[in-house]
């Protein structure tokens, strides 16, 4: 080890030899006797004068409005302090942005000459600790972490060779520990004099040739005392790019770093992390005689991560969602997005461009992705946050193409096909393990969608018992089991988003929802909002369909591209909305609502149709709340406005206006989606249940013969004006059994 | 200038260094090298002139599986292959003081002269490409001459060609290093040849039949096992047994060369046995982590080619000597008559299902927007046994083996499923991507043989690789999973299906139900083929464009077609247009006109009709 891993020494990848002439000359000539870092102009005096003026004068401009007499100390000199107090931190963190702030020079030689200046910058520090706490022995490391600017780690290049950079990447290995030795204490073999300890220089120990004790001087008789000599923990650590900086058709770039002291196990493969450190070249040898020629970097791309570095702080950020890598400027992007006015209509343009139309739906959709805000009651109630979205709609309405869109878009998107998805496979399942014959409990898709979007295409072909699981799911936002052993709840916080074919394979518009796409009507309520995508036999759809299509295969210019976000943008900016931004109904929003649901409701109650129908039910609300605080997500605002609940109300309109409209009565109806039913539907039925009692109680006897069904019909027919099937008639003649009126057996009636 | 003082083939080193120390004299200053990092200094303009403006070109030897360790090191090679990895970049001792005169190491692996105190060297770096023979690879494309004949006598004459080969060898060697390039030329192209036939030779006793029957164009059967599909010739999925080299190349922007991608490399072969002795103190545990990915890669077993000139290959390149002539409506138009009318015979007198053939084979990737491919068309004949998959199917792999440039044909069993690796995988361990069947170069054809598929389960590998080719036929894109995260990488691949019915693993753009008469029985002369495949070749990379009249002729043709018939989706429409725009280029025109689209829905109508 101590031959091989020799580091290129400064002065080898120094490349600025030729300032040193010019600038050593004349600059600092003016002190008595400057001493200068080697080949460069930097005075060591200036530089340790720097240093200090910074942990001693420092102060966070963030601190400057509190006016707190104790706190009248620098940022770092509190923090010397803490660390004194504590003694148990054995380095200081800087903030490469406070030493930029601070002195922009003092910033520039730390990046470009990072070994010596580190030096002094430890030097200082351990004299400023020796003058406030003399008796403090522990050595203190400066680390500087938050360098300016952070390289991509494919641009690594030669000349970053020996400067202090920053990149960002993610752990895929990590060696075990490896003690470095550090001081190394020789015996004499032959009058057991023990060596002073021997400092490594440079990863090499210089072992003495001669016993140092006067009276001994045996030569070659030093050997290494293993338990005596001072070893530090060393790790090595594979850093990959993350995927966003890989170029197309590229693969990710590795770096080795080293890890010293406390930043060994600081990360896990896996974590994503920013490092700083100081990239330096190592040479390898390549064979085993090749030492003499001892000629080419076989490898270097060896990054050191010395004791000056500092991973990000604790990095809470190790749970690899792609949120917490967001740049600070690239959040301002956003913010700047987030105040354009027309935002909410370029990011319905954003959404699936290439899917022509359906601009209500892609609203739904696009408040599905935002969300609501869930809320969980003291008292252990909790309200869902998340927007259901069922689409029906005729074959060929690139249903299909929106749910991969959307499963691409969402932060935790699974997509899978009712067809072929069981229900454990949905939710959860319990195996043994083969080998253990433990039990494991696996999650399903529903599961790992937790806070994400669950794509379910093909829903009416998904089996019943499949399809009942996910009536907890989509309520209670959990999975329970109860298997083989294991009782869990699991959390399954997530939106589905289901797709269906009608019946009938296109849909009857003459049937209701319910009798076109055959799903039970709790399941149906589940959903917040219901589209229906017809396929309208529509000249100007067609055409614009047809006009889509050509300009997808001509790339025509006319087609207008303008003001659309791409996909990575529109993804930050929906899980920026979703992390950092929690609104609140205002109270104007929350009259609004208020206002609103009651008219809803009142619509029931419109002169002409009775009491029965109910446009509006509690569930209703909720939606409404729901789509608000996403309508208000979208635009960054903490606050749900009124706007953004008359804006809800008009999606839940649009929606419900296809889905739960009373084709009869061109109403609203939420019985439809409640019971399948619609109250006109339920009022008729009432009607000939009354108009059969009547004539059974009219014409037959009690106890007397039967008559047959075909003659009551035509009874029935001649009294009322209501057209009247058979299977009607005999709807009606099951309710009067039930009341125990008659007694069917087969086609004929008898009274009881 | 220096092109007569050296002999570029044998002795490249000598010119670069020589252009070197001149540039260097000439720049002169304090630090006279500076300037050249990440520049070429001259050198590489010297080999580009002699390869491409002097024909130099066919004077540089091949490298390949065979005449490794044949070839002297230090000398000029050619190798061609598909960059499965790339392992980063390194660092090296670019330029450096030897006594007075600057020297430099670009473009060998070590300097003859002994290296001085660092304080005098520059350090410089290059690029890392792990280089495979192309997967699917077909026979054709590695030589001009009629193949097939050649080989079969050179199989039996083997002792003797190979006894020949080796005094050329050594000719070769000694030519090299001292005279002009004249012998030179004609003893490496007569060693060419040999090399290649020598190859054969030398891979029939170890490799298995699969591969020895798709190398030879001997009547191939096909469903004699599922042989894992990596047939002709280069095996490279398994790791160990293949032939690759570590490709270096210099001064470039990364992007330039893409995963993938099919180049040819012009460079010094450089071999040192001192660098391929093994490393005796790799058991210190800092060289776990430390190791560099080259030595798992021991020069011994992968070559090393310092890259001077290198340029990417297309189909073109593969044909012996593309015609100059311009591809004219009236050429095109009767190529095409012909490759149908051969179309037609293999396909047993099915004319539709020829004519879906030949789009199909045209096909290529035009646009990708978001989740939408635009260009692609998948074919799935339908109605296929395993009788006449014996026949047909065999059929069309020798006629995809000798028109295009990769093929592949894959099995699809529910064993292959469950066994066979398809995605790529990043060893972290290693540091290296681990190839999968899948990894493939643009403009690969892939012959699924779904027959084979038999009801039986899926483990989880099955089902994942399932879903892979299920992306693969929807979004041309092929998942690469780097253990932490996964990546897809875009592919051009065209995709055929043999089934029993509609396919539904792999549902593909159009589905024809195959209607054979007879059974083929035709063999192609080799001006046809060549003619073929030029034609091919040229038509797909022929430029599109349209009119804006047409586009209005279009809309209205889809508007008055979904009126005829509501079931009409985007999809299909969208397919229909493909087609269309494949037609009107497959007769050489640039742009795209009504008679094609009426051929299209006539096309259509036909289709339609056998699907009822």
């Amino acid at each position: 080890m101590s031959t091989d891993d020799v580091p290129l020494s400064s002065e080898a990848g120094d490349e600025d030899t030729p300032e040193t002439d010019g600038g050593g000359g004349g600059g600092a000539g003016a002190d008595a006797t400057p001493v200068f870092v080697w080949g460069t102009n930097i005075s060591v005096q200036d530089v340790n004068a720097a240093i200090l003026r910074f942990l001693r004068h420092f102060r966070d401009p963030r601190d400057a409005g509190r006016v707190d007499p104790v706190m009248d100390e620098g940022k770092y000199m509190r923090a010397i302090h803490r660390i004194l107090e504590l003694e148990g931190g054995e380095s200081l963190d800087v903030n490469a942005h406070d030493v930029f702030d601070h002195d922009p020079d003092l910033y520039g030689k730390m990046v470009r000459y990072p070994l010596e200046v580190l030096a002094i910058f430890d030097i200082v520090l351990m004299d400023l600790v020796a003058r406030i706490e003399p008796l403090f022995e522990k050595h203190i490391q400066t680390r500087i972490y938050n360098l300016k600017s952070s390289v991509c780690l494919r641009n690594l290049n030669p000349s970053d060779i020996e400067k202090m950079v920053s990149i960002k990447g993610m752990i895929i290995r990590c060696s075990s520990v490896i003690p470095e030795l550090k001081e190394a204490v020789f015996r004499c073999l032959v009058c057991g004099f023990y060596s002073e300890p021997v400092m490594v220089d440079r990863g090499r120990v210089t072992e003495p040739h001669i016993c140092q004790k006067e009276q001994c001087k045996a030569t070659n008789s030093m050997t290494l005392v293993h338990n005596r000599c001072r070893f530090a923990d060393k790790q090595i650590i594979k850093l990959q790019e993350t995927p966003d900086e890989i170029p197309e058709g590229g693969t990710p770039h590795t770096v080795s770093v080293l890890m010293h002291d406390k930043l060994v196990d600081a990360g896990k493969p896996g974590d994503r992390v920013e490092i700083t450190g100081i990239y330096r070249a190592m040479s390898i040898r390549v064979g085993p005689t090749q030492r003499t020629v001892k000629s080419i970097f076989k490898k270097t791309d060896k990054s050191r991560l010395h004791v000056e570095d500092s991973m990000e702080t604790d990095n809470p950020n190790a749970n690899k969602t792609t949120e917490d890598d967001f740049l600070r400027d690239k959040v301002e992007k956003l913010k700047e997005l987030s105040k354009l006015p027309d935002i909410y209509d370029r990011l319905t343009r954003s959404l699936a461009p290439n899917i022509w139309e359906l601009d209500d739906v892609k609203r739904g959709l696009l408040c599905q992705l935002f969300g609501g805000n869930a809320l969980r009651l003291p008292s252990g109630a909790s309200f869902r946050g998340d927007i259901n979205i069922l689409l029906v709609g005729d074959p060929g309405t690139s249903k299909s193409q929106l749910l991969q869109y959307m499963h691409k878009l969402s932060p935790r998107g699974i997509y899978t096909s009712g067809r072929g998805s069981s229900a454990v496979g949905l939710t959860a399942y319990v195996t043994k393990d083969p080998e253990t014959g433990e039990t494991v409990l696996e999650s399903g898709a529903l599961v790992l969608s937790d806070k994400g979007v669950c794509c379910i295409d093909e829903f009416d072909k998904m089996s019943d018992n499949a399809r009942s699981m996910l009536h907890e799911v989509m309520e209670q936002q959990t999975v329970s089991i109860a298997k083989a052993g294991i009782i869990a709840s699991l959390n399954a916080r997530t939106s589905v988003l289901a797709c269906a074919n009608p019946t009938e394979s296109r849909y009857n518009p003459r049937l209701s929802v319910i009798d076109n796409i055959h799903l039970p009507p709790t399941l149906l309520s589940r959903f917040d909002l219901i589209y229906l995508i017809l396929d309208k036999a529509d000249e100007q759809t067609d055409r614009r369909l047809a006009k889509h299509i050509v300009s997808l295969h001509f790339e025509n210019p006319n087609i207008e591209e303008l003001e659309v976000l791409d996909l990575p943008t529109l993804v930050a900016y929906i899980s920026y909305a979703r992390k950092h931004i929690q609104p609140q109904l205002s109270d104007e929003a929350a009259e609004e609502l208020t206002r609103g649901y009651v008219e809803m409701r009142k619509r029931g109650n419109s002169p002409g149709s009775r009491k029965k129908v109910i446009t509006a039910t509690a569930r209703q609300i909720e939606s409404l709340i729901r789509l608000s605080e996403a309508l208000a997500r979208m635009r960054f605002s903490e606050v749900v406005e009124v706007r953004d609940v008359v804006e809800a109300f008009r999606l839940l309109e649009v929606a419900m206006q296809q889905s739960a409209t009373d084709h009869a009565t061109g109403t609203i109806d939420m019985d439809l989606i409640m019971t399948g039913i619609s109250a006109s539907e339920r009022q008729r039925r009432d009607n000939l249940v009354a108009a059969t009692r009547n004539i059974v109680m009219e014409k037959m006897q009690l106890g007397g013969p039967s008559v047959r069904m075909i003659e009551l019909l035509d009874e029935i027919r001649k009294q009322s004006s209501m057209e009247v099937h058979l299977h009607d008639l005999r709807g009606a003649l099951g309710t009067l059994m039930t009341e125990g009126a008659v007694v069917i057996h087969g086609d004929s009636v008898k009274r009881v | 200038m220096v092109g007569p003082q050296y002999d570029l083939v044998g002795n490249p080193l000598g010119a670069v260094r020589s252009t070197f120390e001149r540039a260097a004299a000439e720049s002169g200053g304090h630090e006279p090298v500076a300037a050249f990092r990440g520049k070429d200094w001259g050198a590489t303009e010297v080999f580009r002139s002699f390869l491409f403006e002097q024909g130099g070109l066919d004077k540089v030897p091949v490298l390949d599986e065979s005449n490794l360790g044949l070839i002297k090191p230090n000398t000029l090679v050619r190798f061609r292959g598909m960059v499965q990895d790339m392992l980063g970049n390194e660092f090296y001792v670019g330029a450096f003081k030897d006594g007075s005169t600057w020297r430099t190491n670009k473009f060998s692996d070590s300097s003859p002269f002994s290296m001085p105190h660092p304080c005098d060297s520059h350090l410089w770096e290059r690029h890392l490409f792990h280089c495979v023979p192309v997967p699917g690879q077909n026979s054709w494309t590695r030589e001009s001459s009629p193949g097939p004949d050649l080989r079969r006598i050179a199989s039996c004459f083997t002792s003797e060609q190979r006894e020949k080969r080796k005094r050329g060898a050594d000719n070769d060697a000694m030519d090299v290093s001292e005279s002009g390039s004249g012998e030179t030329s004609s003893s490496s192209k007569k060693t060419l040849a040999d090399w290649e036939s020598d190859l054969n030779c030398l891979t029939f006793p170890q490799k298995d039949d699969g591969v020895r029957i798709s190398n030879s164009s001997v009547e191939m059967s096909m469903n004699e096992e599922h042989h894992v599909p990596e047939m002709n010739g280069g095996d490279h999925h398994i790791p160990g047994s293949s032939f690759s080299c570590l490709v270096k190349v210099y001064d470039m922007p990364e992007s330039q060369v893409k995963l993938n991608d099919v180049s040819e490399f012009i460079g010094v072969y450089t071999f040192d046995p001192e660098l391929a002795a093994p490393n005796d103190n790799s058991d210190d545990i800092m060289f776990d982590l430390m190791e560099d990915i080259t030595a798992q890669l021991p020069p011994s077993k992968v070559p090393r080619l310092h890259c001077l000139v290198w340029r990417n290959l297309s189909a073109h390149d593969f044909l012996p000597r593309p015609p100059a002539v311009e591809p004219s409506p009236i050429l095109l138009r009767g190529i095409r008559q012909s490759l149908l009318s051969h179309f037609t015979l293999v396909l047993g007198k099915d004319e539709l299902a020829a004519q879906c053939l030949l789009l199909h084979l045209l096909s290529r990737l035009r646009n990708k927007v978001d989740v939408v491919t635009v260009g692609r068309l998948s074919l799935n004949f339908t109605g296929f046994n395993r009788e006449s998959v014996s026949i047909f199917g065999n059929q069309l792999n020798n006629l995809f083996q000798r028109l295009l440039p990769y093929s592949q044909v894959i099995p699809l069993s529910i064993k292959y499923l469950n066994t066979a690796t398809l995605q790529p995988r990043k060893d972290n361990q290693s540091g290296r991507l681990v190839t999968g069947v899948l990894q493939l170069p643009q403009g690969t054809h892939l012959t699924f043989d779904e027959t084979l598929l038999q009801s039986g389960s899926l483990t989880s590998k099955g089902v994942k690789n399932t879903m892979l080719l299920k992306n693969l036929m929807e979004s041309q894109k092929v998942e690469y999973d780097f253990e932490f995260y996964k990546l897809e990488m875009a592919t051009d691949v065209q995709l055929l299906i043999l089934s029993e019915g509609k396919s539904n693993i792999l549902p593909s753009d159009l589905i024809v139900p195959f209607r054979p008469s007879s059974v083929p029985a035709v063999n192609a002369s080799s001006e046809e083929l060549e003619s073929w495949r030029w034609y091919l070749a040229t038509v797909r990379s022929l430029p599109q464009s349209t009119e804006t009249d047409t586009y209005q002729m279009i809309q209205d043709e889809m508007v008055n077609a979904m009126r005829d018939d509501r079931s009409l989706g985007c999809s299909e429409l969208s397919r229909w247009l493909t087609m269309a725009q494949i037609m009107a280029a497959s007769f050489g025109e640039k742009s795209l006109s009504m008679e094609h689209w009426q051929m299209v829905k006539e096309l259509e109508r036909l289709r339609k009709e056998r699907l009822q």
